[in-house]
């Protein structure tokens, strides 16, 4: 399996030790989502721009029969591997424009009284964080030190 | 942050800095090697996925004809378990595993410099604590 384009979009839960730390995997999360985004945009963009002028016809194949419970294209696969793109990039902007806002307001999630000890579980449903657990019933775990006197085995 | 994985515990040991000296003209590179080493790990940052740790080891030679000092850091990738199994020593008489594992790494920078400065060169050997 090779994947072609598009970005895994992760449900469940995570934890944090830090705020700062969520906020820096949200960004991370955005960066991503929007380097996919501008990617498969370009791909389309530069489609229309070499079939000059001939609109939304060049993306959408006709090729698409009912099989089962699926859509299969068996006869137009250019177009129907564009009109793929063109549908991810249709369904990525809503879930680039959440995770903006999440990441805008989160100043106000930050203003917070977050007890210091506290740790973060961030609930994510489909790439985009919806939720977020302020714990203080599982800390931090204290900073790790070790200091011993060893030999080597002869 | 931390997922469920199925993989090991990942490390990245670095050198950050060296510092090898000849102590006695009298050391001797066939001399038997019988070394003891003074260890520190402390935590540099941590989140759910992953610890870093400096670390500074100092190996005298016994007697003290050559002394190593090397630190860096040590980075461990994994589950919140497998980096706390990572870190803890078994019992009171061993290392914790990370320990034994930024030896192994830094092994072969130390033989090479106590070649060179023909000094006994450490074992490769697990580690004990001196009593």
């Amino acid at each position: 399996m090779i994947q072609e384009t598009g970005t895994d979009l992760y449900s469940g839960i995570l934890r944090f030790y830090a705020l700062n730390d969520v906020r820096k995997y949200m960004k991370e999360l955005l960066e991503r989502y929007q380097r996919e985004y501008d990617r498969s945009s370009n791909v389309i963009g530069s489609l229309l721009r070499a079939e000059g002028g001939k609109g939304m016809e060049v993306i959408m194949s006709k090729g698409w029969a009912k099989v089962g419970a699926m859509f299969v294209d068996v006869t137009d696969p250019e177009k129907g591997g564009m009109e793929l793109t063109f549908q991810l990039v249709t369904e990525m902007r809503p879930r680039i424009a959440k995770t903006e806002e999440v990441l805008k307001t989160f100043e106000s999630v930050e203003s917070l009284p977050i007890p210091t000890e506290a740790t973060f579980l961030l609930y994510l449903h489909g790439g985009i964080p919806e939720r977020l657990v302020i714990d203080t019933t599982e800390p931090k775990p204290e900073a790790y030190v070790h200091k011993g006197e060893y030999a080597t085995i002869q | 942050m931390a997922d469920e994985r199925e993989d090991v515990l990942e490390v990245t040991v670095l050198i950050e800095d060296v510092d090898a000296a000849r102590l006695s003209e009298k050391a001797n590179e066939n001399a038997a090697s019988n070394y003891s080493l003074n260890v520190s790990l402390a935590e540099r940052d941590r989140s759910t996925e992953h610890l870093v740790l400096s670390y500074s080891m100092e190996l005298t030679s016994q007697p003290p004809t050559a002394r190593f000092k090397i630190s860096g850091s040590a980075t461990l990738k994994g589950t919140r378990d497998e980096i706390k199994e990572g870190i803890s020593a078994p019992d009171s008489n061993r290392p914790p595993p990370i320990l034994v594992v930024i030896y192994e790494r830094i092994y072969g920078t130390m033989y090479l410099l106590a070649g060179a400065l023909k000094v006994p060169r450490p074992m490769p050997n697990l580690l004990k604590k001196s009593s």
